[in-house]
């Protein structure tokens, strides 16, 4: 079955070039070029990725981001024309798992959405434990004791590569090659942006982690088990 | 030296110190220290000049009527020795006891003296000479005396020292005459007046007049600070205002009081400010609106210049199924989609800069390890070039605070230049540090630059040979965004070139965030530069807002 893919941007011709891009890499486009309306087209859809313009009539690209997150786990790639700090963070923590500057080219787009639709396979046992978190590999799910922790698939995937290698510390680079697929130098904030996101769903106390470790001035670390 | 001398010294040192501080600093204190030496001194001239004249006058007229006392007596004297017809010596003498009694009584001294004039014929009836000036006879001076005895009908004066009751000098005047003693012939008549009396008067009128003279003093010194703080303080209101002003604060005004000049002043000087602040807020306005322009423009252009790209590639991915002319267009579409697109990001870094909307993003990054990512990264390019590229790392291997993003920026760009004019010769990256700093050379052996060259190096849009063939296909922006980058990070970005020689691009960081550099790690020129080759001098573009 070819992915369906949601293109929430209001330049027609801009999403009929992306249409045209992922068509011929076999995905299924589907378009919105209303902010508005771009949740009730999610619900119809049921896109198995998202690609959303940051400026959108109707309602901001943010906003949406954040509907969206807020009822799925859905993976979303912001499109954004503005790489000016502010912007991409609040995309970030809105809740999108990468972001594409404009302008991109097809390769560079068809490869981020290849890799949040297929995560990086983690040669992993079925369960591993980091903290006091169990972490199952197979059935995506992640337990503190008997209570199920709902967590996006990228958060996941961040997750489950520290828990992978409970002794090795984890460069944002490392991290960026391994989570999100990028094999050059990228935006280490995705990184901090989105372990800020974990935190905030697994540690009891985010000011004080216990699950990912900060390694000042190199990277992070998964906690020690038990 | 004792302990007090000690203290009293050092605070002697200290008000010296402190005058001498407040001479320079305060207008004020100047003032009235001038005003005050100016004052005193003409206080002090007028005193001693009516000082000395009342001195005078008290002198003469003392003495005017010292001589005419004297002569009274004297005459007196003269009658009572004329009238009478002693004959012996007893009588003689007591004739002239009575005399001297009479001059006593009529000129009210104590002090009277008869020497019989000398060479004159002995007599056994003269008297012999006598004095009540006691032990002070001496100061009847031989001259006074040679004088009197000259003149025998004059009256002679001289002023004198006499010792008082208590022993000390007052002075007083001798007035010498001749008288005519029946059968005993000259004698010479010296009365004794003290002048204590005027001299207590003078001494009064001294007193009196430098008491005035120093309250005089006290009073303008305390009238002219009492004026000049009414002058300067709205004068130091205005300079700390205009500091103020000067400093950024466009806000301030000084308070308008009154008609008077200060207030003309004030009112000139608010509206001066007044008028500056609203051209400043208009030109930054101005400038604000120009660079939302540029800013925006560059963001409008994006859209449509991915959907340019998405199509170009599309049709370059599919060129070898096109005739000859239409896949050459297609690789021409997607070099320039490329150039254009990298065009417009540098621009928008730029314009990012020109607005002062740039934030460093530090972190501890180490130098070296950025150094070899990059030229790893380049490996493709410099091989394709044949320019090998070595990296020296003496020092450097720490943690610096920089914004890792930018300094990658900068030393690609550093790099690619040097791949890019370096004419196939060897590249050596240096990196170094010292205790405040980081320095990242980079030194190629290629043409070099002129002088002139150099000054415009950092330039937008500059580029060294227009007709030289551009490999890279660098936008033009990349020395001057490397620049912003440097001086963003309150850091350097030197050059060191001349024709023929190469050149060696020199960066230096401060290792902490918001350090201050004063010295780099890395010598420029190179240490292996022979001679000829400029320096630029140039650390900041603009030095303007955004730092």
């Amino acid at each position: 079955m070819n992915s369906r893919i949601l293109v929430v941007d209001d330049d027609p011709a801009l999403a009929e070039m992306i249409g045209i891009v992922l068509q011929g890499e076999g995905f299924e486009p589907h378009f919105c070029a209303d902010g508005s309306l771009a949740l009730d087209a999610f619900h119809s859809v049921a896109p198995d990725l998202v690609l959303l313009d940051l400026m959108l009539p109707g309602m901001d690209g943010i906003e949406v981001c954040s509907l969206i997150r807020a009822e799925s786990g859905t993976p979303i790639i912001m499109l954004t024309a503005k790489s000016d700090t502010t912007d991409v963070v609040k995309g970030l923590e809105s809740g999108a798992d990468d972001y594409m500057v404009k302008p991109f080219n097809p390769k560079e787009l068809v490869a981020r959405i290849r890799t949040r639709l297929r995560p990086v396979p983690v040669e992993t046992p079925a369960s591993l434990q980091i903290g006091d978190l169990i972490v199952d590999a197979a059935g995506h799910e992640v337990k503190r004791g008997d209570q199920s922790i709902n967590l996006t698939p990228l958060e996941f995937d961040l997750l489950l590569a520290l828990a992978s290698k409970p002794s090795q510390v984890f460069t944002r680079e490392m991290l960026l090659e391994q989570v999100w697929g990028y094999h050059y130098k990228a935006d280490t904030r995705l990184v901090n942006v989105h372990v800020q996101r974990l935190r905030a769903k697994v540690e009891d106390d985010p000011d004080n982690p216990r699950i990912v470790m900060t390694v000042r001035g190199v990277g992070y670390r998964a906690g020690a088990a038990g | 030296m004792s302990s007090l001398d000690w203290r009293s010294w050092t605070s002697w040192r200290y008000l010296t110190g402190r005058m001498r501080r407040g001479w320079r600093a305060s207008l004020q204190w100047r003032t009235v220290f001038i005003t005050v030496a100016a004052s005193g001194a003409a206080i002090g001239l007028v005193g001693v000049y009516m000082s000395v004249s009342v001195g005078n006058d008290l002198f003469q007229s003392r003495l005017n009527q010292v001589l005419v006392d004297s002569n009274r007596a004297t005459t007196g004297a003269q009658g009572i020795l004329d009238s009478s017809d002693a004959a012996d010596r007893v009588q003689v003498q007591t004739l002239l006891e009575a005399a001297r009694t009479s001059i006593s009584t009529a000129s009210s001294s104590r002090l009277v003296a008869l020497f019989r004039v000398p060479g004159q014929e002995a007599s056994t009836v003269a008297p012999q000479d006598s004095s009540t000036f006691g032990t002070s006879t001496s100061v009847i001076s031989p001259d006074l005396r040679a004088s009197v005895q000259d003149d025998a009908d004059g009256q002679l004066w001289q002023s004198v020292a006499l010792p008082a009751d208590d022993g000390s000098l007052v002075p007083g005047i001798v007035v010498g005459s001749q008288i005519t003693v029946p059968v005993a012939g000259r004698y010479e008549l010296y009365i004794g007046y003290s002048l204590a009396d005027a001299e207590a008067t003078l001494l009064f009128v001294q007193r009196t007049l430098g008491g005035a003279g120093l309250a005089l003093i006290v009073l303008i010194g305390a009238v002219t600070w009492i004026v000049v703080r009414f002058v300067v303080t709205p004068i130091r209101v205005a300079a700390e205002t205009s500091e103020k002003l000067a400093s950024g604060d466009l806000g301030v005004r000084i308070p308008e009081k009154g008609e008077d000049v200060i207030a003309t002043l004030a009112r000139s000087f608010n509206g001066m400010a007044d008028s500056l602040e609203s051209q400043i807020k208009e030109l930054a306005e101005l400038s604000e609106v120009q660079q939302r322009f540029v800013s925006d423009v560059s963001h409008e252009l994006r859209t449509p210049l991915t959907t340019i790209r998405l199509a170009g590639d599309l049709l370059y991915d599919q060129r070898s199924t096109f005739p000859p002319a239409t896949e050459r267009t297609a690789e021409l579409l997607h070099t320039q989609v490329e150039r254009f697109e990298l065009l417009l990001a540098d621009l928008l870094e730029i314009s990012r800069y020109d607005a002062g909307s740039v934030e460093l993003e530090s972190e501890p990054t180490n130098l070296v390890h950025l150094a070899e990512d990059v030229i790893d990264g380049m490996r493709s390019l410099s091989e394709s070039k044949g320019t090998p590229i070595m990296l020296v790392a003496p020092g450097g291997h720490l943690d610096a605070e920089v914004d890792p993003r930018r300094v990658r920026r900068i030393v690609n760009n550093l790099i690619g230049n040097a791949i890019e004019h370096g004419e196939g010769k060897p590249i050596i990256v240096s990196v170094d540090s010292n205790e405040s700093a980081v320095a990242l050379s980079v030194r190629d052996y290629g043409m070099g630059m002129t002088e002139a060259e150099i000054t415009h190096v950092f330039d937008r849009f500059w580029r060294a040979d227009p007709s030289r063939k551009r490999t890279i296909g660098g936008t033009g922006l990349g020395l001057a965004i490397s620049l912003e980058d440097a001086i963003a990070h309150r850091g350097w970005l030197q050059v060191w070139s001349g024709p023929g020689v190469g050149a060696c691009f020199r960066l230096t960081l401060p290792r902490q965030a918001r350090g201050q550099l004063t010295t780099s790690p890395n010598p420029l020129p190179p240490e292996d530069a022979d001679a000829g080759g400029f320096v630029s001098t140039q650390t900041d573009s603009r030095g303007d807002h955004h730092v």
